[in-house]
């Protein structure tokens, strides 16, 4: 099995940070979103003190793999989840994407090859999802 | 009423990574983030019934909604000779609301006085299929003006971000080429065709 992360929505962290903001603050999501950008500090603090609860504030964004692996083991992922969408590209070889809550909530429902692959390619991308993910783990 | 495409994954580097396939296979795999701000909960109502997307709206739980008439939306319909008892409602409503507040009952039962008409904002982020059928039903002479409006906010802004898909984006007509509503056709196909030809 072989996994790959070919792209992903930029500024992951900075949308979270704007989706938890919004259903509390008053204040408007673009205003948010654009203020959040000239300031990364206070978008580490917003996520670092992440909790899941609705799991929402995870869903605004996408991620996409490039995956190699047999047909059984992908029929056995997709049984597994349906937040994880897939395109067969031939001789085992797959387009995978998602978005953060799937990846956490897969990792928490089943710990296999796939699932740790899966969360090491999002330690770039969002690393502070990354760091909540193996915190949650000890 | 505002619609500001906050993010987006760009096709371009999806398309580079999977040459075998075009747009129409990656809009699957495509996600777009919308700001949507200051419609009316009749709106997000109607938002929120396409499913497959992910919303994070401005809890009525946790923010007091202050000076409620200066944040309703006002159809265009409520002309001057119903103004005055459409604007008197929601003063009583307002009313009525804060009194419930001041008296300690908790938000999420005082809001039971907010009406349809209340601004709401929110986060929306839809993958690339589901946004053509937002896009497909929402943007239709039929469908309701507010979030008609708002759609073709969104629209606008996604043909800037990604002319490639979204120009074949529209009201279904103009994506099939004929119309899917039958007897309740509005009978201006090439009129709504003019409009969003590119």
């Amino acid at each position: 099995m072989k996994l790959r992360l070919v792209s992903h929505s930029p500024d992951i962290e900075t949308t979270i940070a704007t989706s938890m903001k919004t259903t509390t603050s008053g204040a408007m999501p673009s205003t948010l979103f654009n203020r959040f950008k000239d300031r990364p500090e206070k978008v580490e603090d917003i996520v670092g003190r992440i909790e899941l609860q609705h799991g929402n504030i995870l869903e605004h964004n996408r991620l996409v793999w490039s995956l190699e692996a047999p047909r059984d083991m992908v029929l056995d992922v997709m049984l597994r989840t349906k937040y994880l969408n897939f395109t067969k590209l031939g001789n085992d070889r797959w387009v995978v994407s998602g978005n953060l809550r799937s990846v956490i909530e897969l990792h928490i429902t089943h710990r296999d090859d796939f699932t740790e692959t899966l969360v090491e390619t999002i330690m770039e991308a969002s690393p502070r999802i990354y760091d909540f993910i193996r915190r949650s783990e000890k | 009423m505002k619609g500001e495409l906050l993010t987006h994954t760009p096709l371009k580097k999806l398309k580079e990574a999977f040459p075998e396939l075009d747009w129409k296979d990656l809009l699957l795999h495509l996600s777009y983030t919308i700001a949507i701000e200051k419609v009316s909960r009749a709106c997000s109502h109607q938002l929120v019934r396409h499913r497959i997307a992910s919303f994070s709206q401005q809890s009525q739980r946790y923010i007091t909604v202050q000076r409620l008439s200066e944040k309703t939306v006002v159809p265009p319909t409520v002309t001057e000779s119903s103004m005055d008892d459409y604007l008197g409602v929601i003063d009583y409503a307002s009313q009525g609301y804060q009194k419930l507040v001041t008296n300690e009952v908790p938000r999420e039962d005082a809001r039971f006085l907010l009406p349809n008409a209340t601004e709401t904002s929110l986060l929306m982020t839809m993958d690339g299929k589901s946004l053509m059928h937002f896009i497909g039903l929402r943007t239709c002479n039929r469908a309701q003006w507010e979030v008609r409006e708002l759609s073709d906010i969104i629209l606008y802004q996604l043909r800037e971000a990604e002319p490639e898909i979204f120009n074949n984006a529209g009201p279904y007509c103009y994506q099939l080429g004929y119309c899917p509503e039958g007897r309740h056709t509005c009978g201006k196909m090439k009129e709504v065709l003019e409009r969003y030809d590119v």
